[in-house]
Formats: structure tokens, sequence, C-alpha cells
């Protein structure tokens, strides 16, 4: 199979032709994908924010954001905007250091997790071998973050608004975990390429929804509960603990957690999008479609048309199950800190214990169809 | 064993049903999701306030009489009506200097209105009070005596009736239909009715006085 456009090694290819040694020339052009990422991640916040701000007014029947740009689109912009301006406040009795660290324990890895997110054959940061898990791996550090920030801010909201995050956060990584690693194991490889690379050749039909019909459930309600997201917003509970561990903080470290949290939901939903439901694929083949009229699979037209429609194919699955997650949200109740806890130890991890045996077994009895 | 098997079934049966009412839910929150927003767009758009609308009272300064009944009716004896007395040939009577009500403590009950003996105040619909600063809302007979402008006839504001005058069985003020009328009988069609019956009435009567003289 064609592998499509690498920018990377033709960038390198150009470079060499004017002298640069080829190490030179990969060292000037890793930090292109880091920017594009970091820009893409926020934009991709600010959109999602949006979505979520007029969405949810067309849900209550309001209007939501109108006037700030063309139907209020400019919106988050401004209210990122506010919250760099705001002034930056540190409470008095606080842990100075471990107030400022927080926010930015939250944050980073979050971005980090970015370098795994592929949207294309080669449209990827680095395609590690063990991609899926730097994920897990990566999330984990998250509450670590989230308890600091709750502890340093002296305040007995944010203090359990901390720890509810931590226990939170333990509790679902493991079923999210298990229910990733029923896919690895259809797919023989933790690289995301390699996940996408398995649902090919089929369309919609080879996606890995239609194989994990309960791991992508679980994946689903795992990765809520990891975003926070509204059944299970428990750590920043506004009716019983304020803001939770934001409860202190204003201006741009708030804006980080802010920034954080709808990251989260985006990466989720991306990654959703590449366990699930075939990546930057097409429902219907593409290749066997060039196929059929004909076109040379190294045409370079064919080549920028598969790229561009992978880039929307996967922005397009994952800003689906963003507005999943955002219709969820006005539409269950929050769950209490027992039945979240219940949910995700007693149902939950059992479940995707025996998905994944399940998985291994139908591995063995059938493994054309399961990845043997 | 069965028992097992039983409350493995009850559980299953059980999660079934949380994920089927999960799915209702977000059917309805879907549903909503193609419905017409009932906001009314505030600056732009207002409700046209209805017939006993309590809103800001307004003051006539010529009719008062300075009985201070309004005072007396008050939950807070709020007015306050500065008067003196004034020798007038023969009679001495009183004189209206100043007269005010501050708008930040009043809780438009309408007492005041109510036992008006000579109606020199009375409601208005402006309900748009805000100020900088709460002392801006103690009116004196001046602000008091302006009348406010109607909504309907403000060419900046888009004036959209409120549920009650709505047409039978719609919910949106938007876009109504050129001359339609709101739900049920109208004040003055009862009225009409009620003076069609005594007329009735009266000519029955007449009738029978008119037998009963014969």
């Amino acid at each position: 199979m064609n592998s499509g456009i690498d920018l990377q090694a033709s960038f390198i290819e150009s470079l060499k032709t004017f002298g640069v040694p080829g190490g030179a020339a990969k060292a000037l052009w890793i930090p292109f994908p880091m920017f594009l990422m970091i820009i893409g991640a926020t934009v991709g916040v600010l959109v999602t924010v949006w979505l979520e701000r007029k969405i949810a007014a067309a849900v209550q029947q309001r209007v939501g954001p109108e006037y700030a740009g063309p139907l209020g689109v400019l919106q988050p912009v401004t209210d990122g905007i506010k919250l760099v301006f705001k002034e930056d406040i540190t409470p008095a009795k606080s842990d100075t250091l471990l107030f400022t660290l927080g926010p930015i324990l939250v944050v980073v890895p979050v971005f980090l997790s970015y370098l795994i997110v592929p949207f294309g054959q080669n449209l990827i940061i680095t395609d590690l071998g063990m991609g899926i898990f730097v994920w897990i791996a990566l999330s984990s550090i998250t509450p670590i973050g989230l308890l600091m920030a709750g502890y340093a801010s002296n305040n007995k909201y944010s203090l359990i608004g901390g720890l509810r995050a931590a226990a939170q956060s333990i509790s679902y990584e493991i079923p999210l975990a298990l229910s990733v690693l029923a896919v690895v194991m259809m797919s023989n490889s933790l690289s995301t390429i390699d996940i996408v690379e398995q649902q090919a050749g089929y369309g919609i039909l080879g996606w890995n929804v239609w194989r994990q019909p309960v791991g992508f459930l679980i994946f689903w309600l795992a990765a809520l509960a990891e975003c926070e997201r509204l059944p299970f917003d428990l750590p920043e509970a506004e009716e019983e603990l304020v803001a939770g561990y934001q409860t202190e903080y204003s201006g741009m470290k708030f804006a980080l957690f802010y920034l954080s949290s709808y990251v989260n939901l985006v990466l989720s939903a991306l990654l959703f999008a590449v366990l699930y439901l075939g990546g930057w694929e097409f429902p219907i083949p593409l290749s066997q479609m060039a196929d059929w009229f004909g076109v040379s699979p190294n045409n370079p037209w064919l080549q920028v048309l598969t790229a561009s429609l992978g880039i929307t194919m996967t922005l397009l699955k994952a800003y689906f199950l963003v507005f999943i997650a955002i219709l969820l949200r006005w539409t269950v109740p929050r769950v209490r800190i027992d039945q979240l806890l219940d949910l995700g130890w007693k149902f939950l991890l059992p479940v995707s214990l025996v998905n994944l045996l399940l998985t291994a077994g139908l591995k063995l009895a059938f493994p054309f169809a399961f990845g043997g | 064993m069965l028992k097992i098997l039983k409350q493995v079934g009850d559980y299953a049966k059980t999660s079934w049903q949380s994920a089927k009412y999960i799915g209702q839910g977000l059917s309805v929150t879907f549903d909503h999701l193609r419905r017409r927003p009932v906001t009314i767009q505030y600056p732009y758009e207002k409700l046209i306030p209805s017939e006993r609308y309590r809103g800001r009272i307004h003051f006539e300064f010529d009719k008062c009489i300075s009985c201070e009944v309004c005072v007396r009716v008050c939950p807070i004896n709020l007015p306050v009506v500065d008067w003196e007395f004034e020798q007038v040939g023969k009679k001495k009577q009183k004189k209206l200097k100043h007269y005010s009500i501050d708008f930040g403590v009043c809780i438009f009950c309408g007492n005041c209105v109510e036992y008006c003996p000579t109606n020199c105040i009375s409601m208005t619909e402006d309900y748009e009070l805000a100020s900088f600063d709460r002392h801006q809302l103690n009116y004196d007979n001046i602000a008091m005596g302006r009348v406010p402008y109607k909504v309907t006839q403000d060419p900046m504001v888009t004036p959209l009736r409120e549920l009650a005058y709505l047409p039978e069985g719609v919910t949106d003020p938007h876009d109504l239909p050129a001359g339609s009328q709101r739900a049920g009988r109208h004040p003055q069609d009862i009225l009409e009715e009620l003076q069609d019956q005594q007329d009735q009435e009266d000519q029955e009567n007449n009738q029978k006085q008119q037998a009963s003289k014969n």
C-alpha cells in the first residue's frame, strides 16, 4: 500500500540538495509539527468551547453567544483574552510553589499526548512504538497536578475536589487501559498508526466499533470520567464544592485548567476515533475507489486529496464524539461519588476484563477477523 | 446456582434499563436542538407588559391633596410627603412641596395606588430602573411625573407578546401572523355579553311591571 504524503522526508530531501547534513535537516524539521500541533490543539479547544456554548444554548432553547464575531465564534477568544489579562491571585496561606506547579503539571501531559495522534499515514509528530501506552501513562500524571492544586490552595473545597479528582482518575484509568488493551491485542501493536492500519481495507465495516461493541462503550465512559465531563464532573461539582480544585485559581492559572480540560476532551475524542472509528479512514476505502476510477496511487493530487480527506475525517469523527459528550452533559445528571466508584470498580472493571478475555478467545478462534 | 443466575439476570436487566433511559434522555435533548429559541433578545426585543403590570409608580403633582393615605397604607411607610399649611383667604390648607418614593426600597405592591383618594398615583409599565447608584432610585415628584416610553412605539425594539396574549397552542411570540388574536374571550366581549343580558333582564322586568300594572 502506498504511504501517501511524507512531508518530513521531502523536507529533509530538499534541504539535503542545499548541502545541509541529514541530521541537521531533521532537527530543522522538528519544530514545525510541534508548533502546528500546539496551535491546532488550542484552536480545537476554541472550537470546542464555542460548540459547547452553542449546543448548550440550542438544547435549552436559547441563542447562545451571538455578537462576538459571526454567530459568536470569537466568544472563546474574548474569554481567553480576558483570562490572560486578569489578575493572578495566589491565596495568602497557600503553598506558592505547589499552587503554581499544579496547573503546569495538568496542562503539559495533555499537550504532550498530542505526539501520538495521527491524522494520516505520515501526518503524526512521532510514530512511537508504544504510542497508545504513552497516552495512558501521561494521563496518570494529570491527577497528581490536580491533587497538588487542591492541596496547595489551602481550602477545604479545593482539597476535596483534588482528592476526588485523584480517586476518579485512578479508578477509571484501569477500565480505560483494559479496553485499549483489547484493541491493542487485535492490532498486535501499541502504535496508533498500526491500530488504524489494521482497521483499514474494508471501509466502515472494518472499524473496531463492530469488533469491540462493549469495549468502545467502556472506553467512552472511562474517557468522560478522565476528562471530568458532566456525568462524572464530581471534582468540580459546583453545587457541592464551589469549583473543586479550581476554587482559588484565577487568571492565567485558571485558564490553564480550563484549557487542559477541553484539550483533554478533544484528545479523548481523537483517540476514540483512532481506536474505534478507523482514524483517518474514509467510510469507503479510498484506495479501492481510486482503483475503480483507474487513478494511480502515486498520483500527486490523489495523495493531496487523501491527506486532506484524512485530516477532515479524523476531525469530523472527533467532533462528532465531542458533540455526543456535550449532548450527554445536558442529558444526564451528575452521579454521586459512591455511585461513581461503584460504576468504575464493580461494573466497568469486570466488564472490561471479560471483554479483554473474550477478545483474546475470539482472536484464537477467528484469527482472520480479530487480527491473528 | 439458580440464585446466582437470577442475580446476574437482574443485574443485566437493570444495566440495560439504565442504558435505555439514558438513550431516551439523549433523544429528548437531541429533539430540543432543532427547536427555535424562546428567549427574548432583550435590548432588541421586549415583552409588552400586561395591562395590570405593576411597574414604576407615576405621580401627578397637581392632583395630590397631601392626605398621606399612601404613607399609611404602605407596608413600610415609604412615600415622603413634604407639605406645609398655607393661608388662602380665611381657609388654612395643605400645600404640597415635594413628593418622593425610593424605588430601591419599594416592593411595588400597589397599595398606595389602590387607596389614593384622588387617583394621583398610578402604576406604569416601566421596569427598567437600573442605575449606577442606589440613591438614584429615590425618585422625586418630577422623576415620577415622567411617563415611560411605550415598547410598541419604540422603533429600535421589536415588541413581543406575553405568553397569555398568544393565540391558542402558540408558545413562541416571534413571527406571529398579523391580526392573530389571543386565546380565550376578551374583556370587551364579556362586557358586551353582560350588557346584552342586562338589557334582556331589564326588558323582562319592564314587561312584568307593565303586566302587573295592567
